[in-house]
């Protein structure tokens, strides 16, 4: 009996971490959200009936939808790329990508300022060619954040990419070029398919990334070009609103928890043979 | 075997890779120009960026509590990490299949939104101070790292092997440490860095913990940022650069990169 | 429309490090030809550049009367069975088989009929909506030879097919193989490193060692007549001893081993010995009996093993130790003399080292 509990006992204190510091602390929040003084379900309802807070909401989910799409044609090709490298350049290429990831999100996002900013190089550039006659606000823009979570998170997607296609049989490729297929119909059809689970834990990442993202959208959105992270900040820690901090919060579980799970199912339906 | 590529492949695969560095080397070298303001190309040659960093104690003072946040919240991690990595390695059949998705529940989570819940139901419910609820937010953050890596690392180990350091009379806990822990050591090790990284770089959950006289470096970077153009955040990026790069370095070193890619 | 397949001056790179050196081959309309070799002996990389995808550095590599060499993959007409099956795992079993006449852009009806026809060939009409996961190793190893057959190619290649089966499903497999390959009457390369395998399944076997081909003959003279020593021991001539005849007279020959015993040989058994020569033994060729004297080798038997219709032993020898057998009445104890006699049956002939 002493073995059955084992692994349970040695789960159990990395569990009990989770549960506690983590699981129970949101729950509480979210269970916050429903017993306001004002009804059940009230603090939904009166998030959704300001026009500026759809407004946010829509703002962040179409920032993580071009974020996301903007990673997924960067890093196909990159990734293909990689897979396709010998094996010393690919782990060289693997460690270029592996390094901004290591960077902090300050950093990162710091360096858009340095190039979007006034007197930044993207402007420099544009004065020097004559496009513009003088320096245009290029920070603190809806663009800006874009870039910049762009610039976040491109490399999660080519990691999860090149992991996929890594591990896809070589011999499949040569099979389809055997049975007459060009180099570009065997893409298509068999590893593009193939890369499908790749692509699906790519987006997930991306867009649940740039949905809650902090760091990026006060640097480089500024005031006005508020976030759904922003705006849970500003309720929380400038309001002190906690009932529509906890609100925001929870909406932000649910988008996201929602986006695992149709990503999940869509993988499972889309890849019948993976079992 | 390789198979051919075509150049327009090549070249967007260039144009990407200029995207993913560029900005980090117009970073680096912004840091260096001798301007009260951020410029690039730098104008002129100046390291007092650099000197400058040192004389701010925010930056000095918030860097100590970052480092030791984050290693005693990567060290908690790997003390409760490591157990429940060998336990769904070794035993995985005798638990749940939900149990590998519950160790990567603080990865999945919105950091913001376990920031704010921290401080609303712990820091704030529990009266918990600054520093030990920085901890154990940190902690949590991190453990999923800790129970990957090592996980990845015990999935190349053969467990005959302690099954035949049993039954050569070495009891099953000691046999843990005398053969199980010494081949994952370089797993443990990659382990610590990845978590260590993450801590000292976590911005959404220190957010809404940092109070009076205690921050952490990314946060007093952030205000700094939001606050002051010059170019000592440009220097100050190019340590961090330099410590991450220096940490890859030693991580290669001892266990190749492959690491950094599960 | 099969073709006759020929290889003429093939040299063939991995880098800078040469693998094939000015190989030929030829194998005519209909034939099914092996290439055995051990691992690294060169048989997947000539595959692989009949296939396609792998460059030769010189050389013609004829399909009918064109010229291949050059031209990609997809377009050489090549149906192509892996060791690993290599099937499309987001393909059903019949999207799989429909691979090939797809690309050839043919109507979905039609690959649908032939599709069917195919599966129904090899018993697998039931699994067309099945996914390659859902399959067995014998059912994958079906499909792949359906999907490569199905283009009806010019040419089939294997490239050991049978290897991650069981023993009882390689050897049915190979049967059904063979069967399939006839019916369509398919020129077939098929490379395997299993002996018993080439010599079952091939018109012609090519064996071959360090990027070079040994010998390229009927499993029958390859098995009875190894053209070298690498040959030989490969079919299992393990027993190599270096002769000179001493002496020819009308009813026997007198030859003598390294070592300096002698024997005596009944030419109507060994035909036109050389002078010098090597023979090879399989260690049914050397048996061994009790007693000294006679026309035999001198033997010291020691470690006896039993192998059931059989005894097998270590023998020392004026020529070095050997593997020898002996019957089942009356076995040598360990350590008890004996005399060894040659079984011509179980015997070559191989030319003297230079």
């Amino acid at each position: 009996m002493h073995r059955r509990f084992l692994p349970w006992l040695l789960v159990a204190p990395a569990g009990l971490v989770i549960l506690v510091i983590l699981v129970l602390p949101i729950l509480d929040t979210a269970r916050g959200t429903l017993d306001a003084a004002a009804g059940h379900g009230q603090a939904y309802l009166d998030f959704f009936d300001r026009g500026l807070n759809r407004g946010i909401l829509w703002r962040t989910t179409k920032l993580a939808l071009i974020v996301t799409a903007i990673a997924v044609v960067l890093g196909l090709p990159t990734a293909f790329y990689i897979a396709r490298s010998p094996q010393a350049r690919r782990s060289m290429l693997i460690v270029a990508a592996v390094f901004p990831l290591l960077t902090g999100t300050v950093v990162r996002s710091f360096a858009w300022i340095v190039i979007l900013g006034r007197n930044g190089l993207l402007n420099d550039v544009l004065l020097w060619a004559g496009v513009i006659g003088e320096p245009i606000g290029l920070l603190y823009t809806e663009t800006a954040i874009v870039l910049g979570l762009a610039y976040l998170f491109t490399p999660l997607m080519i990691l999860s990419l090149v992991g996929v296609l890594e591990n896809i049989d070589h011999d499949l490729m040569d099979a389809a070029r055997s049975l007459g297929a060009t180099p570009a119909a065997t893409f298509r059809q068999v590893t593009l398919p193939l890369a499908v689970p790749g692509l699906i834990v790519g987006s997930v990442l991306v867009f649940t990334g740039s949905f809650t993202a902090y760091t990026t959208p006060v640097l480089l959105g500024g005031q006005r070009n508020t976030v759904l992270a922003t705006l849970l900040y500003r309720e929380a820690m400038v309001e002190f609103d906690w009932p529509a901090a906890s609100t925001i919060a929870v909406i932000m579980m649910i988008v996201t928890v929602a986006i695992v799970l149709t990503m999940g199912w869509l993988a499972r339906r889309m890849n019948p043979a993976v079992e | 075997m390789t198979a051919r590529r075509s150049p327009w492949l090549s070249l967007a695969a260039f144009a990407v890779y200029f995207f993913l560095l560029g900005p980090l080397v117009i970073v680096a070298a912004s840091a260096v120009s001798d301007t009260e303001y951020l410029a690039f190309p730098p104008e002129g040659f100046s390291l007092r960026w650099f000197q400058r960093i040192f004389e701010v104690s925010a930056f000095l003072d918030t860097f100590w509590i970052s480092l030791q946040i984050a290693v005693a919240g990567t060290v908690l991690a790997l003390a409760v990490g490591i157990p429940a990595a060998f336990a769904l390695k070794r035993h995985g059949v005798a638990l749940p299949s939900w149990m590998g998705t519950f160790f990567v529940l603080p990865i999945l989570v919105p950091e913001i939104v376990f920031g704010f819940s921290l401080l609303r139901s712990v820091s704030v419910a529990l009266d918990l101070p600054i520093v030990p609820t920085l901890l154990i937010g940190h902690t949590v953050i991190v453990l999923p790292y800790c129970v990957r890596v090592v996980s990845a690392s015990l999935a190349n180990f053969d467990f005959s092997a302690q099954e035949a350091a049993i039954s050569l009379g070495c009891p099953p806990v000691r046999s843990f440490f005398a053969v199980v822990l010494p081949n994952i050591r370089a797993g443990i090790l990659a382990a610590f860095i990845l978590a260590f990284i993450t801590s000292l770089n976590n911005v959404p959950v220190s957010l809404f913990l940092i109070g009076p006289g205690v921050s952490t470096l990314p946060i007093q970077m952030l205000i700094y940022v939001e606050n002051f153009f010059d170019p000592t955040i440009a220097a100050l990026s190019v340590l961090l650069m330099v410590l991450t790069v220096v940490v890859m370095a030693v991580v290669e070193k001892t266990l190749g990169l492959g690491y950094f890619v599960r | 429309m099969t073709q006759s397949l020929s290889l003429a001056g093939i040299d063939a790179h991995y880098g800078r490090t040469q693998v094939l050196f000015d190989l030929d081959l030829d194998i005519g309309r209909g034939e099914l030809v092996s290439l055995l070799g051990a691992s690294g002996c060169g048989k997947t990389t000539t595959l692989r550049l009949v296939a396609g995808f792998l460059p030769p550095s010189s050389g013609t590599v004829m399909l009918g009367d064109q010229d291949i060499a050059r031209l990609p993959a997809h377009r050489r007409d090549i149906g192509l069975v892996f060791q690993n099956y290599a099937l499309f795992p987001h393909m059903t079993v019949a999207d799989n088989v429909g691979f090939g006449l797809k690309q050839r852009g043919m109507a979905a009806a039609r690959r649908r009929s032939l599709v069917a026809d195919m599966l129904a060939r090899v018993g697998l009409d039931a699994f067309a909506g099945r996914y390659p996961a859902a399959l067995s190793g014998g059912q994958k190893q079906r499909v792949a030879l359906a999907r490569a057959l199905v283009i009806k190619p010019s040419l089939l290649l294997f490239d050991e097919p049978l290897s991650n089966l069981d023993a009882k499903l390689r050897i049915d497999m190979r049967v059904e193989i063979r069967a399939l390959q006839q019916a369509h009457g398919t020129t077939a390369l098929y490379v395997t490193h299993d002996q018993e395998e080439a010599f079952s399944i091939s018109d012609r076997v090519a064996i071959m060692e360090g990027g070079r081909i040994s010998q390229f003959d009927r499993p029958e003279v390859l098995y009875r007549q190894p053209a070298n020593a690498f040959v030989a021991r490969f079919v299992g001539f393990e027993t190599q001893l270096p002769m000179a005849v001493t002496a020819r007279g009308a009813d026997h020959v007198a030859v003598t081993a390294a070592g300096g015993a002698s024997f005596r040989l009944d030419p109507a058994d060994w035909g036109g010995l050389p002078d010098r020569f090597v023979l090879g033994a399989r260690a049914e060729g050397l048996r061994v009996e009790a007693g000294e004297g006679g026309d035999g080798l001198p033997a010291t038997v020691h470690t006896r093993t039993y192998l059931g219709r059989q005894y097998q032993y270590r023998a020392d020898t004026p020529a070095g130790p050997l593997t020898v057998t002996g019957g089942m009445t009356a076995p040598l104890e360990e350590g008890e003399r004996g005399t060894i006699r040659l079984n011509p049956e179980q015997c070559c002939i191989l030319p003297a080292a230079a």
